[in-house]
């Protein structure tokens, strides 16, 4: 056995884990080779050194130190917790009004945005005003997106409806054209079916009186239009003036609208009076439109 | 063990009191310093204490404690390594030296025989020669001569095969052999 393999072996060989094949060679060669018995020698000695190295101890504030980070670590992972699941009683509640008040706001900038949406949208053109009928409300999707109750040109309406004289008329000159459309529609909202439906909803809301007056001069007309429904404690929420036309949009008292009818008929002609208003419960929009009659030359 | 698992402090605490001497000795000896061996045994029994959940039983707590310390005393020990050897080329410190061998040299002022043998010198010696192994060696020789781990239990702490800790225990205690004969003379 070489000197190399035995000092390789040393190691083991001090520890007692050489296989008994390899024991003896080594120890034959450790009797004969003085380098290999002084290598094991020193070895050990090493060894016994390492070995007898003293125990040291750990600093007193070892434990508190590390336990001290350990509860600061599971404080702070439940403080994560706490701040995630903790405050829910508070913060559920919260969140609810939240959305309740988001939900409540929309609805109410809805409402009021509606009518200003609607009449931004008219054509600035020639325009006659219609209320929109219950059948609406029933009408396809499609149909809905549709202005209802809005402003429709005159000239195919004129087309499309048949010729209605007001009796009041007959006393005065008759237009050199016979006017169309002119008719005079309500719907009652109460008498709407209920319906869950948002579009359902916002038709009923859009319910009214449409009325189309004929009247000599638009301005003095327009005036004691306003006195009338002043009068009958009406508020008036808009006034539009066109060319040759003006529109007054305002707010009834429905049991008041048969009312309102008695005191325009001396002001001008209505240009659909078959119709018979049956007065309900609360308000009820009413737009006038007053058109200047053309005189026969 | 169980009461730690389901994040008992109480019951980690008392851990930390039963394993702290040995796992300190660990550092100790991988580190060769006080205070760095302080910070890693405070930093292996947190991360004992955030994965005791992982510890599956397999070996012994001990051993898988240890084999925390020994991961971390040699990632500190790289983080030294890099610090002195980017000290060692910095303007401050313009003269490269062999740390090592600054280590084993014997003080200046060369101490008497008598010194020489003075327990804590030669405490100090050893450590040095300790020190001055790669870490691969110094982590089975620690293990096997100094906290009398078994081959079995060296390999689970330091995931390597029965024969390499063999091997490597034969060449770190070569090394140490040769380094106190240095620095002591004769053994």
């Amino acid at each position: 056995m070489q000197c190399s393999d035995v000092r390789e072996k040393l190691s083991a060989y001090i520890e007692g884990i050489v296989p008994p094949e390899e024991k003896a060679p080594i120890d034959e060669h450790l009797k004969v080779c003085e380098r290999c018995s002084k290598s094991l020698a020193d070895l050990k000695k090493a060894i016994a050194y390492v070995r007898n190295l003293e125990e040291v101890e750990p600093p007193p504030w070892m434990t508190q130190k590390v336990m001290a980070r350990v509860r600061s670590e599971t404080e702070s992972k439940r403080g994560i917790l706490q701040r995630i699941f903790y405050p829910l009683h508070i913060k559920l509640p919260i969140e609810a009004v939240a959305v309740i008040f988001v939900a409540l706001m929309s609805v109410h900038l809805y409402r009021t945005m509606q009518p200003e949406m609607k009449l931004s949208k008219a054509p600035p053109g020639e325009v006659a005003l219609r209320a929109p009928s219950v059948e609406k409300e029933e009408m396809t999707p499609a149909d809905k997106e549709k202005p209802t109750g809005q402003f429709m040109v005159a000239e195919k309406r004129a087309k499309k409806r048949e010729e209605y004289r007001a009796p009041a008329r007959a006393m005065k000159p008759e237009p050199t054209a016979p006017s169309y459309d002119a008719r005079v529609r309500y719907e009652p909202a109460a008498e709407a079916p209920p319906s869950t439906s948002r579009m359902a909803r916002v038709g009923r809301e859009r319910e009214g009186i449409s009325l189309t007056m004929d009247v000599k001069e638009i301005t003095p007309a327009g005036r004691e239009i306003e006195e009338a429904l002043v009068q009958l404690g009406g508020r008036i929420i808009e006034k539009e003036h066109l060319q040759d036309r003006s529109l007054i949009t305002a707010e009834l008292d429905s049991q008041k609208v048969n009312d309102l009818l008695e005191k325009l008929r001396p002001i001008g002609d209505f240009k659909d009076e078959a119709w018979a208003y049956e007065p309900r419960e609360g308000t009820v929009r009413i737009a006038i439109e007053i058109v200047e009659t053309a005189v026969n030359p | 063990m169980s009461l730690c698992k389901k994040g008992d402090v109480d019951a980690f605490e008392a851990l930390v009191k039963k394993h702290q001497k040995a796992m300190f000795n660990i550092a100790y000896r991988m580190m060769g310093s006080y205070e760095e061996a302080s910070d890693v045994v405070q930093d292996a029994f947190i991360s004992a204490f955030r994965g005791i959940k992982g510890f599956k039983g397999r070996a012994k707590f001990s051993t898988w404690l240890s084999a925390i310390v020994m991961n971390l005393s040699k990632n500190r020990l790289k983080q030294l390594r890099a610090r002195v050897h980017h000290e060692k080329y910095s303007i401050d410190n313009p003269l490269p030296m062999n740390e090592r061998r600054a280590q084993r040299e014997p003080a200046s002022g060369e101490p008497s025989p008598l010194e020489r043998l003075e327990k804590k010198d030669i405490q100090q010696k050893v450590q040095d020669c300790i020190g001055s192994l790669d870490e691969e060696f110094r982590a089975v020789l620690v293990l096997r001569d100094i906290r009398g781990f078994s081959y079995d239990e060296i390999g689970d702490v330091l995931k390597v095969p029965e024969g390499t800790v063999k091997s490597r225990l034969f060449r770190a205690r070569e090394a140490v052999k040769d380094c106190l004969k240095m620095v002591m003379g004769d053994l």
